[in-house]
């Protein structure tokens, strides 16, 4: 009986409940609509970039026309016009702000609405308390510093940078990737599609030929980056994609952690999100990446919502470095994301957390790839994924062990939850061993919450709603303990809204 | 760009496209690498004592007392012991879903319909022998039904010499409350490709116990497809695969949850030496109204040598909630702890790794239902780690 009520329940969900779809007023500048090499020069052009990353984009556009849409992914979509997007929209400004007083109030307001600390004296008032214990430092640590470096992306255009003077008397770069290309053309030229290369993918070839902007990251030899870095990206002006580029740089024996958000207004049109994440970690260097995903997903009936079509990967190019994806996906109408890592270097170690909450008529096809090419690799996925209403969900991942990779070790696990009898959840995991001592285990389980569970729980006078959550956060706890303190309370949080109704 | 290929001359002899690797269920398995030159199809007279030789070869031989012999593809009566069975012509009219069963249905493919009304205690064998000779393709298609409430034990061998493609379609249908038990070894010539499908149809409260024994051909693919069409069915699927040299053997199984309270069991156990290839592809798909159905699958690979390789694709598609479903992988070498564990007590390195071998296997084989059945396969796998 139990479980018939959450089922009720669920039914009910208000998911138009979406906290971030406002939409601000500014004025915008736009390239025009459509997609054409002319589209591709102005980008460039708008950005001041040098000539051979107008060369590079051209390359990636004249592949990108050559290509067909993918259409392996479970997902369904009407196909999109390519040609009725606005491909570059940023807000209006006279020049280059110097501060955060230069910037449009309006622009000041939304992130304050968003909850993004941009401001100093919000960021000093952090999460983190001195002295805690960060939830990253593997060692225990203690991490002096708890602030946020963020860097924000309105539309097509990073709108500021915070604590960039203190980054750079420890020797971080953290700037937008436009400012990168003028500041430090020779990392940019040395990095930028070495581990997404143009023509990689049908949207990796797109996102190459017209990204605005992006966060850039270098941590020099050495450095263990003092602060949190984190990108907010907000999709605000009406038909645009927003196609950000995001290049991190771990050199030797360094650390970074970097977290990236991201909302957009409510539209009855879908959006076009197509990213880019190239991570690079060097000899004994880690990279931890942490993704709370909250794009509009779109209202009840599955109208609007943003269509996420992103590529990111991870390079441990050197020995003994580590890259480790961390995901909480509850947003967009279609989710489409492999965060990968290929484990090029003798001893490095990938890892993927991810929780993928489907609600509505939402689908999500995500997953993550670990390619083990160096010896003595090792990598660790857990996925959660949630289905609830009449969402699809699935789990789509590659582990495979090239020939040389002795000693490759892999460990996955991937559980579903099934709200609903409307819902699906399905797990596609692809496993290729081409060498004997490689050691692959690999785990998947489907169920609902047990009756059981929901009994024992209410027995002990918690309410239906608190019951599902309590077991919700149970489910997903292997993953929010990835992630960093200053995620973890919003996402437990987002997790209560996304399956609003179940969870209260 | 154009997805199309141009058909190659060995397709032009078949008469049908093969599947390319573009396919997603054929992405491991390149058919048209391997059937690269014309196997027309062919009709051959086999001389009696190729026959026999062969049939003598057949580790079951003493165990089945009915047999019915396929030579080269048809029907061979002198060395049948068909009394006591029903047999009949098979319908040849095959739903074409994939690329084995259109190829099945171009070569007009011969068979029959096995049918049992009643319990049968003994095992019954169907043995297809495949002589040397020109290279050509042949093909099999039975039928094995179950009537309401009987139950049989089946085993269906496959050996032969010489170098050629084979395609055996096998349909079970297993009616209410009724009980199957197939074995399946397939040991073809080591020079051939062996292409199968398998249709299997489950009513009510009915039980399925196939186990699937893949260790001859160069090139082994292995299809299923399963339906549960009425509640509370009962299916276990399990395979060995014995593959050494640079053989390679994919099995692709679909089960099809499309009522409720049904269970499913795959369990496969893989071992690859040398160069050989083993690849599982199993999907378990749990239609909407299906609740309560538990579905398992597990596949093992035990990779005996650093060249040898294993790909893996358990799926799961799943639109019902209340359900139980999971599935397991493995990939690995031998234990290295086993190993000392028994070396330690003074079994030399040879017959320890065989000894952990045959436990390995031997968790499939454990799933047939018939002592002397599993005695003479647990003596193949012997004498494969032996001559290995």
């Amino acid at each position: 009986m139990a479980d018939q009520d959450t089922i009720d329940l669920v039914k009910t969900i208000d998911v138009d409940k979406y906290k971030y779809g406002f939409e601000t007023d500014i004025e915008s500048e736009y390239a025009p609509i459509g997609l054409s090499e002319d589209i591709v020069r102005f980008i460039s052009a708008k950005k001041n970039e040098p000539a051979w990353m107008l060369e590079w984009r051209l390359e990636a556009y004249r592949v990108w026309k050559e290509m067909d849409e993918p259409t392996w992914a479970k997902v369904s979509y009407p196909k999109i016009d390519f040609q009725k997007i606005y491909y570059y929209a940023a807000p209006k400004r006279s020049a280059a702000p110097k501060s955060l007083d230069e910037i449009d109030p309006k622009l000041l307001e939304t992130y304050a609405k968003l909850g993004i600390p941009l401001k100093e004296q919000e960021i000093l008032a952090g999460v983190r308390k001195q002295g805690e214990k960060s939830q990253l430092d593997e060692e225990g640590n203690e991490v002096a510093q708890s602030r946020v470096a963020v860097d924000a992306v309105f539309d097509s255009v990073s709108v500021v940078t915070t604590f960039k003077d203190e980054l750079a008397k420890a020797g971080v770069i953290f700037c937008s990737i436009s400012e990168a290309l003028r500041e430090h053309p020779e990392l940019v030229k040395q990095y930028l599609g070495s581990v997404v290369p143009q023509g990689d993918n049908y949207y990796a070839a797109l996102n190459a030929a017209v990204f605005s902007d992006g966060s850039f990251v270098y941590v020099p030899p050495g450095v263990r980056c003092p602060m949190e870095l984190s990108t907010y990206f907000r999709m605000n002006a009406r038909n645009t994609g927003q196609f950000e580029r995001t290049l991190i740089i771990a050199d030797k024996g360094s650390y970074v952690s970097y977290l990236e958000g991201c909302t957009a207004p409510t539209r009855e049109e879908s959006q076009l999100h197509a990213a880019v994440v190239e991570l690079v970690a060097l000899e004994d260097a880690e990279i931890k990446y942490s993704t709370v995903q909250n794009w509009y997903p779109g209202d009840a009936e599955g109208k609007g919502g943003v269509y996420n079509f992103v590529t990111k990967r991870g390079d441990c190019r050197g020995a003994h470095s580590k890259i480790s994806w961390t995901q909480v996906e509850t947003g967009s109408a279609i989710t489409w994301k492999y965060p990968s890592c290929i484990l090029r270097g003798d001893h490095s170690r990938g890892e993927f957390y991810s929780i993928a909450i489907s609600n509505g008529r939402q689908q999500v096809d995500s997953g993550t790839k670990m390619i083990h090419l160096g010896k003595n690799t090792s990598s660790r996925i857990i996925s959660k994924g949630i289905a609830a209403g009449r969402s699809d969900n699935t789990y789509r991942g590659l582990v495979s062990a090239h020939r040389k990779a002795l000693n490759a070790r892999n460990f996955t696990q991937c559980d579903s939850l099934l709200i609903g009898d409307k819902c699906g959840a399905h797990t596609v995991p692809y496993i290729e061993a081409k060498t004997s001592t490689a050691q692959f285990e690999h785990e998947a389980t489907t169920s609902k919450i047990s009756d059981d569970q929901m009994f024992y729980c209410m027995s002990r006078g918690l309410s239906e709603e608190e019951a599902v959550a309590l077991i919700v956060n149970g489910f997903v706890r292997d993953v929010l303990q990835q992630l960093p303190m200053e995620f973890m309370a919003e996402t437990q949080k987002l997790i209560g809204i996304s399956l609003e109704g179940s969870v209260g | 760009m154009s997805t199309a290929l141009q058909p190659t001359a060995a397709e032009q002899a078949l008469g049908v496209s093969l599947p390319s690797r573009r396919m997603e269920d054929w992405r491991w398995t390149d058919l048209r690498a391997r059937i690269n030159k014309p196997y027309p199809p062919q009709k051959v007279q086999a001389p009696a004592r190729d026959v026999e030789r062969l049939l003598a070869a057949s580790p079951f031989a003493k165990i089945a007392k009915a047999r019915v012999v396929f030579v080269n593809g048809a029907l061979d009566e002198k060395h049948s012991r068909l009394s006591g069975l029903n047999i009949g012509p098979v319908d040849a009219k095959l739903k074409i879903t994939d690329p084995v069963i259109a190829l099945n249905s171009t070569l007009k493919a011969e068979g029959v319909r096995l049918k049992f009304s009643e319990t049968q205690d003994q095992p019954v064998e169907i043995i297809h022998i495949t002589t040397d000779a020109a290279p050509r393709a042949l093909a099999v298609h039975n039928r094995i039904e179950v009537a309401d409430g009987a139950s049989a034990f089946v085993i269906e061998t496959f050996l032969g010499e010489g170098d050629y493609v084979l395609n055996a379609v096998t349909e079970i249908a297993v009616g209410k409350g009724a009980h199957l038990d197939r074995l399946k070894l397939q040991d073809d010539s080591s020079a051939s490709t062996h292409l199968a499908q398998s249709i299997y149809e489950l009513e009510e409260a009915s039980r399925l116990n196939d186990v699937l024994v893949l260790k001859g051909s160069a090139l082994t693919r292995q299809n299923g497809t399963l339906a549960f069409n009425g509640q509370h069915a009962e299916a276990k699927i399990s395979g060995a695969y014995l593959l050494k040299g640079k053989q390679h053997c994919d099995t692709a199984l679909v089960i099809n949850h499309n009522v409720p309270h049904c269970t499913s069991r795959e369990l496969f156990k893989c071992v690859m030496d040398d160069d050989a290839r083993g690849i599982f592809q199993g999907k378990v798909v749990v239609a909407r109204d299906a609740q309560k159905t538990d579905g398992k699958q597990s596949s093992h690979a035990l990779l005996l040598s650093e060249r040898a390789e294993f790909d893996a694709k358990p799926e799961l598609e799943i639109y019902a909630d209340d359900v139980v479903c999971g599935h397991g992988a493995t990939a690995g070498d031998l234990n290295h702890d086993h190993m000392f564990y028994l070396k330690s007590r003074g079994i030399p390195e040879a017959e320890a790794k065989a000894l952990l071998i045959a436990a390995f296997v031997g968790e499939a084989f454990d799933m047939v239902a018939n002592d002397e059945l599993r005695a003479a396969l647990a003596g193949l796998a012997e004498s494969w780690v032996v001559n290995k």
